[in-house]
């Protein structure tokens, strides 16, 4: 832990001294490392410590290229594993389409019944429209007695009637 | 690996995206010749970025398989804004990781420390110009690598291993893992220290073991 603690460079660095190990740095880049690890004893002892990792895992072989038949192989999977996808879906689908004819006849008949309650709605009013006669019609079928006189001719007439009265 | 993919030209490598997106609207359009190209063309490194995530269990076949059917089935939904190589490797990663979490994948722990042989041989490979040429020796040279491997923390160690054995860019690795590319550099840097210190550690194990049975030898002979 310790001598890992010793080992730890400046995190500004760290990603300098990655492209330094690979092989990626170049330019203003190296220059700038090469200064610091010149005063910097952390990042000298860092770098130090993880250059041989790069030789070391050079031990290992990359994954070989599984060959030309694979893709054919792959293809032939996918078709089974679609056509067995659309085996399961068959297997549903009476089920599928007996509940969608359902859900449609459902539906349907739905509709037919808020159509019919909506006509009858109409028909219902208009019953009701031609019973209800508005107060102005009735004031012309009967026209109120005592109602305001239109001309001077009638407040004459009910001035002279109520006169006639008194007498 | 990945020096040879960013040896290729602009242009080259320009007309090959331009390839690949034409290959991909093919697939879209239900040519499963074109996604049989697709695959000829990505097996290997899908290939390699499930083993370096699995880390060679039986099951790598499967997933690869897996991750090519997904593929097929999502292809439409593809459009083509970014790199195919890129979309399919962040599928392969995912997969992986659904893999290891719905199977509760235990790490591989190597209770065994390395013998006297594995110890000369790991320092030959650390201190040699060269990887090992014969297969035999690649294998073992890969075992007792793995069992190095396996005591680093598990992202990290993906990381390392598709970068330095599989051959990874920094930058598709990035993509892939939805890191900054600084990110990525910062902890390679760091787990390639990790690294090292199990090395020691092993080697160092391996000495003190050797030295103690050294003295007690002599110390047996003297009595």
């Amino acid at each position: 832990m310790e001598a890992r603690f010793n080992q730890m460079a400046c995190p500004e660095f760290e990603v300098l001294l990655e492209d330094h190990l690979t092989g990626d740095l170049s330019g203003a880049d190296a220059k700038i490392l090469a200064e610091h690890l010149e005063d910097c004893v952390a990042c000298s002892a860092a770098l130090e410590h993880a250059a041989p990792s790069v030789q070391l895992l050079r031990a290992a072989p990359p994954s070989a290229d599984p060959g030309p038949g694979y893709s054919r192989m792959v293809m032939a999977r996918i078709r089974a594993e679609i056509s067995k996808r659309g085996e399961q879906k068959s297997i549903w689908q009476p089920f599928v389409s007996l509940a969608w004819r359902f859900a449609a006849t459902a539906t349907l008949a739905l509709a037919l019944l808020v159509t019919f309650d909506a006509v009858r709605h109409v028909q219902y009013d208009r019953q009701t429209d031609l019973a209800y006669v508005p107060v102005t019609e009735t004031r012309d079928l009967f026209p109120d007695p005592a109602g305001l006189p239109a001309n001077r001719d009638e407040v004459l007439m009910m001035v002279a009637d109520t006169n006639h009265g008194k007498q | 690996m990945a020096a040879s993919a960013s040896a290729i030209s602009l242009p080259a490598r320009a007309r090959k995206r331009e390839e690949e997106a034409e290959l991909v609207r093919l697939a879209q359009s239900g040519e499963e010749a074109a996604f049989e190209e697709l695959i000829k063309r990505h097996q290997q490194r899908v290939f390699g970025l499930v083993n370096g995530i699995l880390r060679r269990r039986e099951d790598v076949e499967d997933v690869v398989q897996q991750v090519f059917l997904k593929v097929f089935v999502s292809i439409k939904r593809f459009d083509l804004r970014a790199a195919f190589s890129t979309w399919l490797y962040k599928i392969t990663v995912n997969e992986c990781w659904d893999y290891l979490r719905k199977k509760k994948v235990r790490p591989l722990v190597y209770e065994t420390d390395l013998s006297e042989e594995q110890v000369s041989r790991l320092d030959g490979v650390a201190s040699a110009e060269r990887p090992p040429e014969s297969p035999a020796r690649q294998a073992e040279a890969r075992d007792i690598l793995e069992q190095l491997l396996d005591e680093l923390p598990e992202r990290d160690r993906e990381l390392l291993v598709l970068k330095e054995v599989e051959g990874f860019s920094v930058q598709e690795l990035a993509e892939m893992l939805d890191l900054n590319v600084n990110t990525v550099k910062v902890r390679l840097f760091r787990v390639r220290a990790r690294l090292m210190d199990v090395y020691q550690r092993r080697v160092g194990v391996h000495e003190d073991h050797s030295a103690a049975k050294g003295r007690s030898k002599t110390d047996g002979s003297e009595i």
